[in-house]
Formats: C-alpha cells, structure tokens, sequence
C-alpha cells in the first residue's frame, strides 16, 4: 500500500501542483485539495498513465471522495489484476 | 463617431517578457533569432532558425486558470497584465462590461494541437487525453483564455486571418469604441513558434534556410540576401480606449488611431499583391483624412520573403513620397504572425513617443526590387507624429493602421 500511496501522490504533486502536507488520507478532493470536474479526468487521465490502467469508463472512480478512497481503488484494480505497476 | 486612442502597451518576445526588454533589445540591434535545438530531426525542415520567448514567472498565473493555457496563452497574459499596468487600468473598468477583449492569432496553440494528435494517434484512443487539449488547442484559445483570467465581461472576439490577425484585432477594437460599444477594448494577438508552423512555410519554400550557421542574420527585410521568413514567437496587447474616457481618468495618450483597413487581394492564396497593398493603404490614409506626404514613418510588414518585400516596397513606393522612412522590425524578433501586429505597433508607438526610428536589421543591401524607398540604415531621429503600420497576411489578407500623436 505504501507504494501505491506514494505513487498516487505523485500524480497529484506532479499534475496538480499539490505540496505533500496537503496529501492525507482524509482530505477530499473537492473541498480540502481544491480540485473540479475538469481536474477530475485530468486525474483519471493521470492515473492511467502512471498505473498503466483504463478506468475511463469504470463507474466506481464516480464515487471517489477522498485521496484514500484513490488509494484504496487503486489497490482494488491491483487486487483484481488490472494494474501490476506497483510493488506494494 | 468617438475618438480611440491607444493608453497601454504590453509586449513578450523573443527579446524579453516586457515593451522596456523589446525596446532594449532593438536598441541594442540584438537579434533574437536562435538556432532551434531537436529542430534537424524532423525530416524535410530546412529551416532550423526561430525566435523563442523563454517564458518567465509562470507560476504567478494560478494554476486554476494556467490550466488550460498554452504558451500563446500564457504570453498573452503576461502582455495583458503589462498593458493594463501601463494604462493603469482599475479593476472595476476592467470587468465593468465596457471593457472587451480581441486577440488574434493564425490558429490555436501549436503544441497542444502537435501532441493532442500524438497522444490520439499513437493507438487512435481518445482516453488519454487531457481535459484541457480543447482548450488550448482551440483557434480562440488566447482570447478565452485572457478573458477569463481578467474577468472580462464586455465583447469578446478572436481574429484569425495568419500575419493580420493582431492588427485586424486592433482594427476591430477601434471599430467597437467608435460605435461606442465599448469604452475600452484589449486588442492583440499571440503565436507560439513550433516546427509545424515553421515547416507549414517551408514547404512552401517562405523560410530562411541558408542562415541555420547565423541565425541571428537569417531574418533580413528587403536585403538582397534575403531567403525567407523566420518564425518567431510572443504575444502585444495594446489598451484601445475612448478618447474622452482616457481623459477622464487622466491616462497617458501614445497616440489616436485614425485610419484602418482591412481588405482582400482576391487574387492569390500566397502571392502578396501589389495592388491590394496600394489599395489598403488608401483606404487607410483615406479613413485617417491624411495624406501620404503627412505620413512620417511606415512601418512595415516585410518578413524577407523574396515576393512579399518585393511587393510591400513597391506598393509603397507607389504611394508615398520616397521620403517617408520605411523600416521592418523583423530582424530582430522574426516574424511573430498573429501577433506581429501588436508586438511591432507596441514599439512603433514608443519610437513615436521617442521621436526615434531604429534601422531594419540585417539590411546590408537593398534589393533592387526594394529600391525606392527611404530605408531606414541607422538610428534616425525625427519628430514622428503621423505613423503608419502594416500587415499582409497570407489568403491575400491586407491590414494598415495609421496613428497620430496628440499633443
């Protein structure tokens, strides 16, 4: 998991100019990280690219609130197979 | 019809993200052309020159709104926020809703149009893309863009007519105040430099290729070694305001437009044609009430295309008196195509209020068929109160703008 973290605040540093003390498991992505609906598929955009994944089109990213609900989808896609690019 | 006069000047080129840096520069006699490293790779370009802005203090634009802009965005704010500095513009004016904004530019952002397509077309899938592709590829990109980072509320509009469009923004912004639409109108354009927009001249044989060993020579208006464009980059915006409103509020007056037009050669896609420079100027001079003997400098477009100077020399020479000095800033910035018109008449009226007209760089010898016309060979001093400006765009699209100091 530590991996996937790590990887996941990545992409919000490098994509949406986020400084890592703002990146905690609680904060929202709306509210606390400022981010909107046009940053939202930027973010799935970013996260393609960097978990080597398509999830465009897959409804459970509609119920992401939280960067841990990121980290936890995205362990999810690792546990069902979909993403191998991370070591966690 | 109301009066429009010109209150701020904002300009970043290749020589500097300011008006005070470009002025500096032509000074100076700096070119700032460059060799065009990662250029040589693309095969059948043979033109390796440009004249790139280094873009500086991005980050003071938020990210919110730098998000969707391109580098011709980005330009185009940094010269907008130096306009308005300039004419020391209020907030309030700016987002009053009396205020417009129209910036042209040949088509939307180079880059984010060259790698949308390289990301769609690698595997013809759509996912990858970003949600701000649109927004920076479009052709109103700059205009949208500026906008919404001012708040600007009043008319909005983006020309599109290649080597004209910033003048024709101009022309279109004097139109509004005139008609009283609009008390102030941001009027302009922005370009990127990028080896497609490069190569779409070279292609047709328009750009210097035999200077990639010395660019900064490369770009040489009316010189007989000249062997075509160079491509340069940046963004003008210049504050049209009406005279009264200028007054009112105690701005600095560069000088009044008075005269523009705009018109078609109806005779060539790419040929510049003599005849329809002959009748732009007229037309302008005609709408400003002077005549080409008041006439104290031209600036001209002349992008050292062996037709194009040939022609804009000849048109004129028919005219003017040969004594009207004539200059090209060209060689020092390249030619900034949409945003040519802007950049270039931001230092026209400085030189104006200078009373001073720098020399065409790169100008060694007059070609013959740019002979007849009071070339400007060095620093000339001169009391310049009747200025002319002119863009000849590619489609046969003629644009010429003359101006007048107030005293």
């Amino acid at each position: 998991m530590d991996e996937i973290i790590k990887m996941t605040n990545e992409v919000f540093v490098d994509s949406f100019e986020m400084e890592e003390e703002q990146l905690t498991e609680d904060a929202t992505i709306f509210d606390d990280l400022g981010l909107d609906s046009l940053d939202m598929v930027d973010m799935v955009v970013a996260l393609q690219k960097k978990f080597n994944v398509k999830i465009r089109d897959d409804e459970r990213v509609r119920n992401i609130r939280t960067l841990g609900d990121v980290y936890r989808y995205i362990e999810l896609l690792r546990d069902e197979g979909v993403t191998s690019d991370t070591s966690a | 019809m109301n009066r429009v006069v010109v209150t701020g000047l904002g300009a970043v080129s290749a020589l500097g993200s300011s008006v005070d840096a470009l002025m500096a520069g032509i000074a100076a006699g700096t070119s700032g052309v460059k060799y065009m490293e990662g250029w040589s790779e693309y095969k059948g370009l043979r033109s390796l020159v440009g004249a790139p802005v280094v873009l500086e203090n991005v980050k003071d634009i938020p990210r919110k709104q730098r998000r969707s802009m391109g580098r011709m965005s980005i330009m185009a704010v940094q010269a907008a926020n130096e306009a308005i500095a300039d004419a020391g513009l209020e907030q309030d004016v700016i987002t009053s809703g009396r205020t417009g904004c129209i910036v042209g530019s040949t088509m939307g952002g180079a880059e984010a149009l060259y790698e949308s397509y390289k990301t769609i077309l690698a595997e013809h899938d759509l996912a990858e893309l970003s949600s701000m592709s649109f927004f920076q590829c479009v052709s109103h990109t700059a205009v949208m863009n500026l906008t919404q980072y001012l708040g600007i509320k009043g008319t909005v509009m983006a020309t599109s007519a290649a080597c004209a469009s910033a003048l024709q923004a101009i022309g279109a912004g004097c139109d509004l105040i005139r008609l009283g639409k609009q008390d102030v109108v941001l009027c302009g354009g922005a370009e990127e430099l990028h080896p497609t927009v490069t190569g779409s001249f070279d292609i047709l044989f328009a750009t210097s290729t035999h200077f990639n060993d010395k660019p900064e020579s490369a770009s040489r208006p009316f010189d007989r070694d000249r062997d075509g464009l160079v491509c340069g980059e940046g963004s003008g915006i210049i504050v049209l305001e009406e005279y009264e409103h200028a007054v009112a509020r105690g701005a600095h007056i560069y000088a009044e437009l008075i005269g523009y037009d705009t018109s078609g050669s109806g005779a060539h896609i790419s040929q510049s044609d003599k005849s329809s420079m002959v009748r732009c100027l007229k037309n302008a001079l005609a709408d400003a009430d002077v005549q080409p003997e008041d006439v104290d400098y031209i600036s001209a477009h002349a992008t050292a295309t062996i037709h194009g100077d040939g022609q804009e020399g000849s048109a004129i020479k028919e005219v003017f008196p040969a004594s009207v000095p004539v200059n090209s800033l060209k060689g020092y910035i390249g030619h900034t195509l949409g945003a040519s018109g802007a950049i270039e008449l931001a230092a026209v009226l400085k030189m104006m209020q200078n009373n001073l007209v720098y020399p065409t760089l790169n100008l060694d010898t007059v070609a013959e068929e740019c002979e007849g016309i009071n070339h400007v060979r060095s620093l000339l001093n001169k009391e310049l109160n009747i200025v002319v400006k002119n863009c000849f765009a590619f489609g046969g699209i003629n644009a010429s703008l003359v101006c007048r100091k107030i005293k």
